[in-house]
């Protein structure tokens, strides 16, 4: 997959002022009015503070300014249960010094708190503070202001990202809680009444989110200290294994997956991702299963998910390191060996795998090579010429042959494709079961779309993260269009590459969603405003699935739409371009962007906040009520 | 059982000779790339390589498009041929020793002398010269020097990669283009997978 193709959709302007979460019936509150000295105020999860207690300019209507509604020290919530409802807490103090702060619901209402702080990013191209990063902290929170670390020149104001769970066995009911910013003798408290609604967010994720990366070399890269110690045997450590696990966590908490790819455009395999071979021919074996079941054991049987809160669930997806060169030797290819090496081996994974009992996860067949990278001679990603479904063709006669019919373990054929998406739909109809196809491209075959979701196959979407400069409800773009087309899912194409200095000097972090935790004393990733931003959407996706028991699929897409930018479903769909009707071969990116211009103003002027309305009116359908 | 301790056996084969350039001197394993370098100017074949390239592909290559930076990447194709027959001969000769190396085949272009690109990389993705991901590049001086005298090179250096460059000829005894032969002392078996 690649990022470019579907930037188009990401213009990320703002539409016309929708109606505002009604509980929080301005962006702000003020702090206690019985003591100006200190500060807490409270705003969306989608209103961003900077670190001089406004809120950062993209997460603004056209027009609007901060709100300041006076009286108000009371934050309102209202939530389903088996899920998270968020809101940003600014700390302000008048002068520099210390201060703590506390969050806190009745401990028998079993509602629990967690409290992030946020990090600001100097962003190089302007210069100006993007709150994204969230650092766990203790609740209560003892700290300074300027923050020592974050060294940012005249801050006044410090953010915290409040994420509040409610269990599923909560019973429904309205609870009191509150917040507590005290400096010296100085103190501002915010009273917090939670309605916790009859609706269950349901466990089950409506839309897969996928959070992909490449390889494990990063890990060290972004743990320094954590490889050093290990030495040159990080990579077989159970250090690197546990950061592995630790996001495949990070990204299943916040209701997504994570995919890593262990192979290299010429077929280098990372040994962490694949067993160990050995021998040739009729004679190529597994060796070794002790690095693939150190990786993927706790992945597949979900003890890896064990204390979490959604619980032990193997992972849905996983890349198998299968190429043209693992597991047969492109040596061998077109030759007799090649596919007794394959069918060998991959028979071999098939008893491994249907004997540890991992059926719950569907394995990748996938080619991520590229002929540009000069490894093999024909694409595995994004095909552009016809000639090149011939070796798919081969690999799935090889697969069959591999793979026992009525197997329990499930082998899914993966494709990323964008040119010949129309084309391929048909021609590796049949073979391909799993599509990732390109927003762009998927944007004018919305008929084709339905047809090969009726047949069975899965299909996601890719495209890649907004920056951190973008509105802050920007992340959910992309996810919202895959699920208004009723696709099964959506992939960042990279979620786990900061810049080189994500903390003072950002490049926008359109790559990261999830931070090294290293310099903060963490020993795995750190989520992002971005990523629980996106968790949110994806609690009331689920709740939208449910819904369709009573509700029609159309007819809840097109309330959403309506609510979301005053559009009709169609209206997401592009009109067919004269230039599908040509080859692939003889189009270009300007004539691609070209041809979805026209239906570009239905993503642009989005307001930052346009999904509270939505949420509310998905909440209140959910709690049994007829919302206009 | 037999048979059990004969594969376990050959695993720690495989393990010990994976590890083998590891015990080596950069000196000496100079020398055995240089030997391999020595067959791959017998036995790669100039002018199939320069059939692998698509005449398509060649004629996108150099053309700068400011407004589709991607034209030449999103172009570039080879014919399956050619390729496929080189690049198991380039595998072949990186089994002449049992340590991980790579045989790259890097061509000239008779439309820009001045350039040079890898056309084929191998399964351990080492290259000392390569900028990871680029179509094609300028001719390093080493390469140049090889392709001016037409003697293999040996080049020792950053990243502890051991490189030696050696002449492919084609029917006419034009050189075509460069074998890089190449391993390192320490294989890193993460770098490149990507």
């Amino acid at each position: 997959m690649s990022f470019w193709k579907s930037m188009i959709f990401r213009s990320g302007h703002f539409m016309q002022v929708l109606a505002l979460l009604p509980l929080f019936s301005t962006a702000t509150h003020p702090f206690s009015p019985q003591d100006q000295a200190v500060q807490l105020e409270v705003s969306s999860e989608y209103s961003r503070p900077d670190p001089f207690g406004a809120i950062v300019e993209a997460d603004l209507g056209k027009n609007e300014k901060r709100a300041n509604d006076g009286d108000l020290n009371t934050i309102q919530l209202r939530a389903a249960r088996n899920g998270y409802i968020s809101f940003h807490l600014t700390a302000k103090l008048p002068q520099d010094g210390p201060y703590s702060l506390s969050v806190n619901f009745q401990k028998e209402s079993g509602i629990q708190v967690d409290l992030l702080k946020t990090w600001f990013h100097l962003r190089r191209a302007d210069k100006k503070y993007y709150p994204d990063a969230l650092i766990p902290i203790t609740n209560p929170y003892k700290a300074a202001i300027p923050d020592s670390e974050n060294s940012i020149p005249g801050q006044t104001a410090q953010a915290f990202w409040v994420d509040v769970w409610i269990p599923r066995e909560t019973a429904p009911g309205v609870y009191e809680g509150d917040a507590t910013l005290q400096s010296g003798s100085k103190r501002s408290s915010l009273k917090i009444q939670l309605q916790v609604s009859q609706a269950v967010i349901p466990e089950d994720d409506a839309l897969i989110v996928d959070h992909n990366s490449y390889g494990t070399s990063w890990l060290a890269q972004l743990y320094p200290k954590l490889s050093r110690a290990q030495g040159e045997a990080f990579f077989r450590s159970d250090a690197v294994f546990g950061l592995i696990h630790a996001y495949h966590r990070l990204f299943y908490e916040h209701r997504g997956a994570f995919h890593q790819l262990g192979y290299g455009h010429a077929g280098k395999v990372g040994p962490e991702f694949a067993p160990a071979l050995t021998g040739t021919g009729r004679e190529k074996r597994i060796a070794s299963w002790e690095l693939f079941d150190r990786h993927y054991a706790p992945l597949l049987d979900g003890s890896a998910f064990a204390q979490t809160r959604r619980g032990a669930r193997p992972i849905p997806f996983a890349y198998l390191p299968i190429n043209p060169e693992w597991p047969a030797s492109f040596l061998a290819w077109g030759e007799p060996g090649y596919e007794a090496e394959f069918v060998n081996v991959v028979s071999e994974m098939e008893r491994h795998f249907r004997a540890k009992g991992w059926t719950r996860t569907k394995f990748e067949m996938f080619f991520n090579h590229k002929k540009r990278y000069k490894g093999f001679h024909w694409d595995g990603d994004e095909t552009r010429f016809p000639k090149d479904d011939t070796p798919f063709l081969e690999f799935n006669r090889l697969l069959k042959k591999a793979v026992p019919a009525g197997s329990p373990v499930q082998f899914v054929y993966r494709l990323d494709a964008s040119w010949r998406l129309e084309d391929q739909f048909k021609s590796l109809a049949g073979v391909v079961n799993f599509w990732v196809c390109s927003s762009t491209i998927l944007s004018w075959l919305p008929e084709q779309l339905k047809s090969v979701r009726q047949r069975g196959d899965i299909v996601w979407t890719y495209s890649g993260p907004p920056a951190i400069n973008e509105p802050s409800s920007a992340i959910l773009e992309n996810p919202l269009r895959a699920w208004m087309w009723n696709t099964d899912g959506y992939v960042h194409w990279l979620t786990v590459g900061p810049s080189a200095d994500p903390w003072f000097n950002s490049e926008g972090e359109a790559t990261c969603l999830a931070y090294p935790g290293e310099r903060f004393g963490i020993a795995g990733p750190i989520p992002s405003i971005r990523l629980k931003i996106q968790r949110n959407f994806l609690q009331d996706i689920s709740l939208l699935k449910a819904l369709e028991k009573t509700h029609s699929p159309d007819f809840l897409r097109s309330e959403v739409s309506k609510r979301v930018n005053g559009t009709k479903p169609g209206d997401w769909w592009n009109p067919r371009p004269a230039l599908a009707n040509l080859p692939p071969e003889e189009w270009n990116n300007p004539g691609i962007e070209q041809a979805v211009a026209s239906n570009r103003h239905h993503y642009q002027d989005w307001n930052p906040q346009y999904w509270q309305a939505v949420h509310q009116y998905i909440l209140k359908l959910a709690e049994g009520s007829q919302p206009q | 059982m037999i048979k059990r301790c004969l594969s376990l056996a050959f695993v720690a084969f495989n393990l010990s000779t994976i590890g083998y350039a590891q015990t080596q001197t950069h000196k000496s394993l100079a020398l055995e790339l240089e030997e391999v370098a020595r067959v791959a100017t017998v036995m790669v074949d100039g002018d199939v390589c320069q059939r692998i390239m698509t005449e398509r592909a060649l004629k996108k290559l150099f053309v700068v498009d400011p407004e589709d930076q991607w034209a030449g990447s999103d172009n570039f194709d080879v014919n399956a041929e050619p390729f496929i027959q080189t690049k198991k001969t380039l595998m072949r000769l990186a089994k002449l020793r049992p340590y991980p190396i790579d045989c790259n085949l890097w061509m000239l272009f008779k439309e820009n002398p001045r350039k040079i690109q890898i056309l084929i990389r191998n399964q351990y993705e080492m290259s000392r010269f390569w900028t990871w991901g680029v179509l094609y590049q300028d001719i390093p001086p080493e390469m140049a020097e090889v392709l001016a005298s037409g003697k293999p090179k040996t080049v020792v250096g950053k990243n502890d990669l051991i490189s030696v460059l050696t002449p492919v000829y084609n029917s006419l005894g034009e050189i075509v283009g460069l074998v890089e032969v190449v391993s390192r002392a320490q294989m890193n078996w993460q770098e490149n997978v990507k």
